[in-house]
């Protein structure tokens, strides 16, 4: 893997193409420099709006990444995930994150809400060249199940989670389902 | 094309300067600044800052909640703070040794939001190592003053302790409301470019009270768009050099001030006279916003240290060859 030197000495000559820009924030952030990160991620936004889409899109996503890293800068990170939405608001990734960063923060019915907006736009699933942690339809599922358990829809909860159980879920997933099931009554 | 890409398609150097991150915490490491020892070591101060700088270039298509240029501090603490960290490097310029500079006993509470010493540039004078930055946290409206850092560095177990602060004051009332990015002239202790152009240069004591004089102001060339200070000064061969930077500042759509950084070669003949600008300013990385505060020679090569967009920090290795014919430019230029 090329190191953030080689990389930079080798896109020294086109320092605005937006796929240099994200090859650096990648390794940026893989550093944990997730301000140097953020700014190529963000000059790959910038510079890619018109020719990267999928770049653009992932990076915006990434960028919430880097600031949730930092901690304590809350408006960026959401505002970050609302313009990826605006961007691509027919991809569920961003959906799914913003689902998942409200159901961090305890705020349900924010949480809920992302989750089933990002379920109308799951027919698209074509993975992103960084990882986001979506998976899958079944992420944004289990946003809505924990969410609805709290905002007094016990059953629509229990449903949702008997259901994905049935599915193929990743591990995490399973285990976090049964925990749940276990302790809803 | 930038100075990056010149320097390294000629034989070239770019390092990145990183500290790890549980140090960090992932926001800004910015605008280092590069010396080399008596003894050889290379070494380098590596502002960190508890902030990362959002800055959406180009169409501004994806601003902050704030707008395209923001500080993002934490949002429960609206100060930017600045840390110095003293590194030292390898002759692949890859850091080795890293500690952050120990200001403790000589920190007061500030009093306003830009705190600790910043840009600071690495000087040794008199066998005593300074850091020489501009310090904006002693006053309620953030007035800015050169200060001296004196620094304790323990080569051997790698700590850094500032053991003394002077504040310099200007000249006459000292009613000026910031000075920053005075050139240290490397080797004449106490000496700065305070002014390209017209040149300036004062001479600034550092003791208590600390003691200023204005040893000549001297017009130049036209200089075209006013050329700030940035690194320090050094000789170089039967000249003086330096990078100063230059602002074109615009406000943008929400009134906010942006602004593009760019460089330029300084030459300076022995008497201090600017006799050489870089026909064409240039930038590291073309992003909007860069800043160098350092440049040493190592051997017959020229070290450049510089901060990129105000999160992350190089080192450049520009050969002999390319900084001869940048000096050459630059004399050209002077002389026409």
């Amino acid at each position: 893997m090329a190191t953030i030197e080689q990389l930079i000495e080798d896109a020294s000559n086109d320092m605005l193409n937006p796929e240099h820009n994200f090859k650096i924030a990648k390794e940026y952030e893989v550093i944990g420099q997730t301000a140097a990160a953020m700014s190529f991620y963000l000059r790959t936004a910038e510079y890619g709006f018109d020719s990267h889409p999928l770049l653009v899109y992932a990076s915006l996503i990434r960028i919430s990444y880097c600031v949730a890293d930092q901690s304590g800068r809350e408006h960026t990170l959401e505002n970050s995930l609302f313009q990826a939405i605006q961007y691509m608001p027919n991809r569920p990734e961003a959906y799914f994150i913003l689902s998942r960063y409200y159901e961090r923060n305890q705020k349900w019915q924010q949480c809920y809400m992302f989750a089933e907006l990002g379920l109308l736009h799951t027919s698209i699933f074509e993975l992103l060249e960084v990882d986001v942690e979506y998976y899958g339809r079944y992420c944004l599922e289990f946003e809505k199940a924990v969410s609805a358990w709290w905002i007094g829809r016990k059953d629509e909860s229990k449903s949702i989670f008997n259901d994905l159980l049935g599915k193929d879920l990743s591990e995490e997933y399973i285990s976090a389902i049964k925990y749940n099931l276990s302790i809803m009554g | 094309m930038n100075l990056v890409q010149r320097a390294v398609e000629n034989g070239g150097k770019l390092a990145p300067l990183v500290i790890k991150k549980g140090l960090s915490k992932g926001t800004g490491l910015m605008n280092p600044s590069i010396f080399i020892d008596d003894d050889g070591d290379i070494l380098v101060n590596l502002r960190h800052v508890n902030y990362s700088l959002y800055h959406a270039e180009k169409d501004m298509k994806f601003p902050s909640a704030w707008g395209p240029l923001a500080y993002l501090h934490p949002e429960k603490d609206m100060n930017l703070r600045t840390y110095n960290y003293l590194c030292r490097l390898d002759k692949d310029l890859n850091i080795t040794d890293y500690c952050l500079v120990d200001t403790e006993s000589l920190d007061v509470s500030p009093l306003w939001e830009f705190v600790g010493l910043e840009d600071a540039r690495v000087v040794k004078w008199n066998n005593k190592y300074y850091l020489i930055g501009v310090r904006r946290d002693t006053t309620t409206n953030g007035q800015g003053r050169m200060e001296y850092s004196e620094i304790d560095l323990d080569k051997k177990n790698w700590t850094a302790k500032e053991i003394s602060r002077i504040r310099i004051p200007t000249l006459g009332k000292d009613d000026s409301y910031c000075e920053k990015n005075w050139y240290p002239i490397i080797d004449k202790p106490y000496h700065f470019i305070k002014w390209t152009s017209p040149t300036e240069i004062v001479k600034a004591l550092p003791t208590n009270p600390p003691n200023i004089e204005q040893l000549s102001l001297k017009n130049t060339f036209n200089v075209g768009i006013d050329q700030r200070g940035g690194s320090q000064m050094i000789p170089w061969n039967d000249y003086y050099i330096s990078i100063s930077h230059e602002v074109n500042l615009w406000n943008n759509y929400l009134n906010q001030k942006n602004g593009i950084y760019r460089h330029k070669l300084c030459v300076w003949d022995k008497d201090y006279n600017l006799i050489g600008l870089s026909p064409e300013s240039f930038s590291f990385l073309d992003a909007y916003i860069e800043f160098c505060a350092g440049v040493a020679k190592l051997e017959d090569d020229l070290l450049i240290t510089f901060g990129f967009s105000d999160n992350a920090a190089f080192v450049l290795k520009v050969t002999n060859t390319i900084v001869e014919e940048m000096i050459q430019e630059a004399v050209v230029y002077g002389n026409n």
